[in-house]
């Protein structure tokens, strides 16, 4: 009977201790390390090469990167934070999904970090700012959307890059009716046919970031002629894609089109990274629009480092932070960025890089918008979404996609 | 005579049946195990047949890549962890119940099985908020109280069915002896329900191993993840690389499988111990 | 016997632990999850009565009921295609592996409760490779079987009955051992006495051993309802938390994490209330379907 209730007061024990255990370790005293949240698994390698770079300027301070799964990267997060466990420091979405996190209580004000307000351009900063101008990250990078094509295939088969939408529905014709699949592009993981397609050629149909303002009023309606338009170009395009595009996932695309059995690819300029070492020579071109638009190109405010409100090492987190927003900072950033990843402080920065440039060069002469429904709409990406997916099944018209969506605005 | 030529026919026909869902099986089985010794590109090769060029730098680059052993020993840790508890807990309690008549006895006794049927998962919003008043959030401590409650109604249903199972002539002479409960408890029932025990921890052992779910919801630090969400996030790094996922995914399969194999029937009894009465 | 040992002092000791921990991780946020529901706000600190609020919205609100009734509806389609797949076959599979004379049968049983060791995400991961036209495909084509070369996970007609079917392959080997193991209790007189008569196997079975594994038949119906209520990981693994395409592999499981647990896919900020509404009405659902069955198909119950 002793025996037992030792054993049993032993477990009791156990169950409070539990908890006073799990409190984590403190660091020594002079040593500070700092966790970075971040939803690019892709890119730990650059980000500890930056990282190591700031710990020559600040040698007490060691940052680790610790990135999630995109998907779960805002689940994630919000759990870190609600537990007193968050990042000292992390990724930052733009618009509402950052907004959230800021009103909740979670990301620093960083206003007043030194250099932010001074260095970026106020449209650079919106994505990160309140309605009463506080700030809640520092802008870090945007990302591009284009067509990824296989050159090789494009010269062995004569073909020039389409400066019209309809020239690029021609030379998808040509390409199939020569057994190619022209685009990889699939509808399985959703999000993507949506962030790199649609949301990429949008501006071509509808305009820029002046006339996206017309829409979120409510002045445009968003079945307009402009609006169906979009819709019945995925439609158009939705024969090109793989058979069995309703099930390719976004890994699916890559792998087609870094295997040659694609020829064309639509999607975000983050990926560029992955055909670094591809076996043929690929190049990009801007999704072009129909005749008589203007060709624009989705250049989307994407990644902003902020800070943790509740963080134990605000000075310290604080001082990178203010480092990002200098020169040497943020030319040191953008050197250790991954392709595809494209600076947005206003000094100028050169990437190395060959088809960074080209995405670059790509907005040249353009009117460039973030992703439609990023600033003010997004309660309509999912129904967004949807129209897309079905719309290219052929399971609805155009003009039906498009009533869908305006009937919940 | 014929009635056993009617018998053979009709083993046949069992036979054909059980061997193509043998198949369709195995199948699957072989086709994950293939193909994690392919590489990147030739993986779209001939999916079903064995590589031309056996590649094992798959294996040897997951394993090394660090994490995946620490993932490793993370759910090690917290299966066995849980199962000692369980098993502690409910042989307790069992022992109690099986022992102690009357109308409370009963009452508590129901207040346990109740959660045989019902789901914890749906209790996971409030179970989130006390893990995370404990402070035991994004940690793998979280775990195993959430594991011990799962597991306790279906061991006090095996182990009290089991003990009540035992001689009464045990007790009563152990009583004579003038043994104490905790002596009883550890000198006489402990050691004659280790089959019982047994069923019990092989019961838990699969839903505890494989749970994603709380894993997923409770848990975001690198070296505090399970193999299970581990696995999802070797999934999104590796993603175009199917070979390397399918050496992931036969890597986190064979602790499991392993044990099966080697005690199968025993397996069989455990899993199945929950509805069957003995 | 003694008294003084019938008393709950006597035993609180052994009962505490196990009482403790059940309590606190199990009964109480069951019960109290149900509380919620009638609660908005994410964190204790913000959260204000509403009364029937959130079943209001989960109803009311078009957008949110159109996507309830879909994970409702997938469910039930979900629960009885393992009901006559899983556990049609599973009796098949037991009667055939009960029958004295034939061999390999500790192979066959062996064979069939392999992929149950395997996790739910392992299963599922792998049959959306083998199943992805891209990688399958051609060599589909290649031996003249082309109609498999089909988006199957992509077309709204067939992912529910896919990702449902992909599942009982993995569960297949409960069933069958749990009516194994019934059948193996029924006693051999008996069966020896009916095959006297002159009655054929499929009389046996209906007339004989189907009344006298009832008792299973209801705690298997149960499970599968159960875990069926449950199901997330399968279709996490082989869709997304959506359930893609367009919804059609929603699940009450999905639908719960979206709405209660992550948060909706850009901005994922959950929403407590409404999560613990859809578990409430889950957790009475359970309660209606479990208590029932049970009753009519365990007589004496517990002891």
């Amino acid at each position: 009977m002793k025996r037992m209730n030792v054993v049993l007061c032993v477990l009791l024990l156990l169950c409070v201790l539990l908890p006073i255990a799990a409190q984590g370790t403190k660091v020594s005293v002079g040593e500070v390390t700092l966790t970075m949240g971040s939803w690019r698994t892709d890119d730990v390698v650059q980000m500890n090469r930056l990282l190591a770079e700031y710990k020559k300027v600040a040698p007490n301070v060691t940052i680790k990167f610790q990135p999630t799964n995109p998907p779960d990267y805002n689940a994630t997060l919000r759990l870190q934070l609600d537990s007193n466990t968050g990042p000292d420091l992390m990724y930052a979405r733009s618009y509402a999904a950052g907004e959230e996190l800021f009103k909740a209580g979670y990301f620093a004000d960083c206003t007043d970090i030194p250099g932010l307000m001074q260095n970026f351009t106020a449209s650079n900063l919106a994505p990160w700012q309140m309605d009463d101008g506080k700030m809640f990250a520092v802008p870090f990078a945007a990302v591009s959307h284009a067509v990824y094509y296989n050159k090789d295939i494009f010269r062995k088969e004569g073909l020039a890059i389409p400066q019209s939408w309809e020239d690029f529905l021609a030379v998808l014709r040509t390409l199939k009716s020569r057994g190619y699949t022209p685009l990889a592009n699939g509808l399985a993981d959703e999000w993507d046919i949506l962030e790199t397609f649609f949301l990429g050629m949008l501006p071509n149909f509808i305009g820029g970031a002046d006339q996206r303002v017309r829409y979120e009023s409510g002045e445009l309606k968003l079945n307009d002629a402009s609006f169906v338009a979009a819709y019945q170009a995925m439609a158009d395009a939705a024969p090109y894609c793989p058979v069995g595009f309703e099930s390719v996932t976004y890994n699916d695309s890559q792998v087609l089109f870094a295997s040659q059995k694609a020829v064309m690819f639509v999607d975000g300029s983050w990926t560029a990274e992955v055909y670094k070492d591809a076996a043929f020579d690929w190049g990009l071109f801007a999704i072009p629009a129909p005749r008589g638009k203007k060709t624009a190109i989705c250049f989307h405010p994407d990644m902003a480092i902020t800070m943790n409100r509740a963080t134990t090492h605000p000075d310290e987190a604080r001082a990178f932070l203010a480092w990002l927003c200098t020169r040497e900072g943020a030319t040191m950033a953008s050197e250790n960025l991954p392709v595809g990843y494209f600076p947005m402080i206003n000094f100028p920065i050169t990437l190395t890089d060959v088809h960074a440039n080209e995405f670059l060069a790509l907005n040249s002469g353009k009117e460039t918008d973030a992703r439609f429904v990023w600033p003010a709409l997004m309660d309509l990406y999912a129904p967004m979404n949807q129209a897309v997916i079905r719309v290219m099944k052929g399971q609805v018209t155009a003009k039906q996609a498009a009533d869908s969506v305006a009937a919940l605005f | 005579m014929k009635r056993s030529l009617r018998r053979q026919r009709m083993h046949l026909a069992s036979h054909l049946i059980l061997i193509l869902w043998a198949l369709v099986v195995i199948f699957p089985i072989w086709t994950l195990v293939i193909n994690s010794f392919k590489s990147r590109l030739t993986i779209y090769e001939n999916p079903f047949w064995i590589p031309t060029v056996w590649n094992f730098s798959n294996y040897s680059t997951v394993i090394s890549d660090g994490d995946f052993l620490t993932y490793f020993k993370n759910s090690l840790q917290v299966v066995v962890f849980s199962l000692l508890a369980v098993v502690l807990l409910a042989s307790l309690a069992s022992y109690a119940l099986a022992r102690w008549r009357g109308r409370l006895s009963a009452l508590i006794y129901y207040y346990f099985i109740a959660g045989m049927m019902l789901p914890i998962k749906i209790a996971s919003i409030r179970l989130l908020e006390i893990t995370r008043t404990l402070g035991l959030l994004n940690t793998i401590y979280s775990l195993p109280p959430i594991y011990i409650a799962m597991g306790l109604p279906v061991g006090i249903f095996i182990l009290t069915t089991f003990i009540r199972q035992l001689p009464e002539e045990l007790f009563e002479a152990a009583l004579i002896d003038g043994a104490t409960k905790g002596r009883i408890y550890s000198l006489v029932v402990l050691p004659l329900i280790r089959p019982a025990v047994a069923s019990v921890a092989i019961y838990n052992l699969i839903p505890f191993w494989n749970d994603l779910w709380f894993p997923l919801i409770f848990i975001n630090r690198e070296d505090q993840k399970t193999l299970l969400l581990g696995v999802t996030r070797l999934f999104g790094q590796y993603q175009t690389d199917w070979s390397k996922v399918l050496a992931v995914l036969t890597l986190s399969a064979i602790p499991v499988l392993a044990l099966y194999l080697a005690m199968s029937s025993q397996f069989i009894k455990g899993v199945t111990a929950g509805s069957v009465k003995g | 016997m003694q008294k003084k040992t019938n008393t709950l002092g006597s035993w609180l000791v052994y009962l505490l632990p196990a009482l403790f921990i059940y309590t606190l991780f199990m009964a109480f946020p069951l019960i109290d999850s149900l509380r919620l529901s009638l609660y908005s706000g994410n964190v204790p600190q913000d959260r204000s009565f509403v009364g029937l609020g959130n079943f209001a919205r989960l109803f009311g609100d078009e957008r949110i009921s159109v996507r309830y009734w879909g994970a409702f509806t997938n469910t039930w389609i979900f629960f009885i295609i393992h009901m006559v797949v899983q556990n049609g076959l599973g009796i098949l599979f037991a009667v055939l592996l009960t029958a004295e004379t034939m061999r390999g049968r500790h192979l066959y049983q062996t064979i069939i409760f392999i992929p149950t060791t395997f996790a739910v995400l392992v299963t599922g991961y792998l049959w959306k490779l083998m199943l992805n036209p891209v990688w399958s495909g051609d060599f589909f084509v290649s031996i003249g079987l082309p109609f498999l070369k089909y988006p199957w996970l992509g077309d709204t007609k067939t992912a529910l009955p896919i990702v449902a079917l992909v599942s009982c392959w993995q569960w297949m080997g409960i069933p069958t051992m749990m009516f194994v193991a019934a059948l193996r209790n029924i006693s051999i007189e008996l069966l020896e006495a009916s095959r006297l008569e002159g009655a054929s196997g499929l009389q046996t079975f209906l007339h004989i051993k189907l009344p006298l594994i009832k008792p299973v038949v209801g705690i298997i119906g149960v499970l599968t309802f159960v875990n069926n209520f449950n199901a997330f990981d399968i279709v996490f693994a082989m869709e997304n938390v959506n359930g893609a395409p367009e919804y059609s592999t929603d699940l009450i499981g999905t639908l719960f994490y979206r709405y209660g647990i992550a948060g909706q896919h850009p901005i994922g900020i959950p929403d407590a209330g409404l999560g613990a509404a859809i578990a409430t009405i889950t957790f009475f659902l359970l309660l209606l379907v479990v208590v029932p069955t049970l009753r009519s198909t365990q007589r004496g119950g517990g002891e």
